[in-house]
């Protein structure tokens, strides 16, 4: 009997070991979103948008970073932020012009995906004149550096540890698409907004998207909605006893008593490609077919919003993705095909025969790169998904065979793309 | 707090089937046990015996309930009238396992959206392996208190089941893996017949429900060999 204590005692421990914390990564800057960029103007967010070299800061953020500004649309109003892309543990920063501060301020936080770390950040642009730095006025004279310096924190406490970013080179300007998954993200990475939401549409640019994937389903009215799993699920919406594939709720019973993870509603298809197109800068919208059945709603939602990209002078592309033999035949059962964009999945063959624009396959089948040369002869666009592996990340994007990929973790593939050489 | 339930399934399992080959084994030495001078010790295995349970009594939903803000003049229910039915072996050692099922309410809300009324009710259907045990076994006597407490132990699946009275009826199922614990008190009756007094934890983990039971449980033998 005297294993069977040992057991018993083992099981306690590891009952007690196995309790988890419930993770929590919360924004710790409230944004001003102030419309507009204040000092930050045109000029001085051009000259800043490149890759920079970490002197303070390396071992939290790595020794480069990529800045891009990206900004989002309200009415009238712009509102521009900063985006810092690390190659550390899926790192970013989001940052806004200080309105208050009398030269360049940026103000805003720091995080990194693959863990809860978050911080933090108030960092000045200067110019190092004849190794002297100086306010930057958004005029560089030949041999001046752009330095981007300050300090930064854990959590909501005061920053204190130094970071100092100097201007390396451009970013890199070749054509690329950084596809989002669900959206923007994955709720269960603790953004600040749910996937699949509005919020995080709005948010997808400032993650490093060019384009977002959005999941499809129908509820059981027929509207057109988004949302990734086949059931209502704590991992996706807030506990409210409902429960069950999501197709069995109607979209008023859905509207009124569920919300995402971070207090969103479920957003309908078309609200989500109104937001693209009104606050956005996307130029790519993949909508995932995550239902089965008749594809003629969510085809008539998407001619309907090319028209509209179209009259709002928007590079904006919405296709439809077909991720399955069922969704092929869906397709086929299409009255009408013209005007109607697609992206295929499956294989090559298929996605030839089917007469689609764009070929994306499943990353872990490899890098296929002949079926991938083949297909960019044909005159396809390739993406690759859904890619989350920093290393592959950087082995794809610098073998330059696939036009895009797609990822719950942009910021990564907006580092990797950007650094690249 | 949320618990790793594979591994406390895959250790209440080991546990469990550690002692009871132990258990099987020590039989097993005392009958093999022979020598000159020794007196052949023969084991007689048994009583087995098949004890069925049927209670019921009162619930009380115990963990964070979710009511949608959109609802107005809410009213929520955290009480219940739970049903639990269980089937278990008792060998002839201490531990003793078996199969667990019933029905629990879990919580129920209504409230207003506009002049509409909106209505929940979730419930729980548990499939647990149980494993059971008497405080004292061989000492004492069948009067004895720490002989009629046991505690109980058990994994399974929870059939999650939802109802929605708004804007029609939406009746859902989901299974959560759980857990359950409980200690008991057996007073009997009759060579067959006894009746037990039982405080549970019902806690089905991945949906996020916990109910607290308190049941009167009828006890009975039906076979024995």
């Amino acid at each position: 009997m005297k294993s069977s204590v040992y057991i018993l005692l083992g099981l306690l421990l590891i009952g007690f070991e196995s309790c988890r914390k419930d993770y929590e990564a919360p924004v710790p800057y409230t944004f001003t979103n102030t419309p507009g960029s204040g000092r930050f103007v045109a000029s001085v967010r051009q000259t800043m948008e490149g890759v920079y070299g970490v002197t303070d800061g390396v071992g939290q953020f790595g020794d480069q970073v990529a800045l891009k500004w990206t900004y989002v649309l309200n009415g009238a109003d712009t509102t521009h932020y900063l985006s810092i892309f690390t190659g550390v543990d899926v790192g970013y920063f989001n940052l806004e012009g200080d309105p208050k501060a009398d030269n360049l301020v940026l103000n805003g936080y720091w995080r990194k995906l693959v863990n809860t770390s978050t911080g933090l950040v108030r960092l000045t642009v200067r110019t190092k004149h004849n190794g002297v730095l100086e306010p930057y006025t958004g005029r560089l004279a030949t041999g001046d550096t752009l330095v981007v310096d300050g300090l930064y924190g854990e959590n909501s406490g005061t920053p204190t540890q130094k970071l100092t970013l100097t201007y390396r080179r451009p970013l890199n300007q070749r054509p690329f698409s950084i596809l989002a998954h669900r959206s923007g993200g994955r709720t269960s990475d603790l953004l600040p907004a749910s996937e699949n939401s509005l919020e995080i549409i709005k948010l997808a640019s400032r993650l490093g998207a060019t384009g977002i994937e959005i999941d499809v389903r129908y509820t059981k009215d027929g509207v057109p909605i988004l949302y990734h799993d086949n059931t209502l699920n704590l991992r996706l919406i807030q506990k409210s006893g409902l429960t069950g594939p999501i197709e069995a709720y109607t979209y008023q019973q859905l509207n009124t008593l569920v919300r995402l993870v971070n207090g969103e509603k479920i957003p309908t298809l078309e609200e989500a490609l109104e937001t693209v197109i009104n606050n956005t800068s996307l130029n790519f919208v993949w909508l995932d077919t995550k239902y089965i059945g008749p594809m003629d709603k969510v085809q008539a939602i998407q001619q309907k919003y090319r028209q509209k990209a179209i009259l709002s002078r928007r590079d904006l592309r919405i296709i439809i993705g077909l991720p399955s033999t069922d969704a092929v035949a869906s397709y086929q059962a299409l009255a009408d095909k013209e005007n109607t964009p697609i992206l295929c999945e499956l294989d090559t063959a298929t996605t030839l025969g089917l007469g689609a624009r764009i070929w994306a396959p499943r990353w872990t089948l490899g890098p296929q790169t002949q079926e991938v040369l083949a297909m960019k002869a044909a005159g396809l666009t390739v993406f690759v998904w859904t890619l989350d592996e920093p290393k592959f990340i950087q082995e794809f994007v610098s073998q330059n065979n696939f036009d895009g990929i797609l990822s719950n973790y942009s910021p990564i593939v907006a580092y990797y793309h950007y650094v690249e050489q | 707090m949320k618990v790793h339930l594979s591994i406390i399934v895959w250790m209440v399992c080991l546990f469990a089937g550690n002692v009871t080959i132990l258990a099987q084994s020590l039989e097993q030495q005392l009958s093999n046990q022979t020598g000159p001078d020794s007196v052949k010790v023969v084991s007689k295995r048994g009583p087995y015996t098949i004890v069925v349970s049927a209670g019921s009594g009162l619930s009380y939903y115990s963990t964070h309930l979710g009511v949608p803000a959109s609802l107005e003049q809410t009213h929520v229910s955290r009480f219940g009238v739970p049903a639990t039915l269980r089937a278990m072996w008792y060998p002839d050692h201490r531990l003793r396992m078996g199969l667990e099922t019933g029905w629990t309410t879990m919580y129920s809300y209504r409230g207003l959206v506009g002049n509409e009324t909106a209505h929940m009710y979730v419930s729980v259907v548990p499939v647990l392996l149980v494993f059971s045990m008497p405080l004292a076994w061989l000492s004492g006597t069948e009067r004895s208190i720490a002989r009629r407490l046991s505690i109980t132990g058990g994994t399974g699946i929870y059939i999650n089941h939802s109802r929605l009275d708004y804007a029609g009826t939406v009746m859902a199922n989901t299974n959560s893996l759980g857990w359950m614990a409980a200690a008991s008190y057996t007073y009997p009756i009759s060579r067959r017949v006894r009746v037990a007094g039982e405080l549970k934890w019902y806690d089905a983990v991945a949906a996020e429900n916990a109910a607290f039971t308190a049941e009167v449980q009828f006890v009975w033998r039906p076979f024995s060999w």
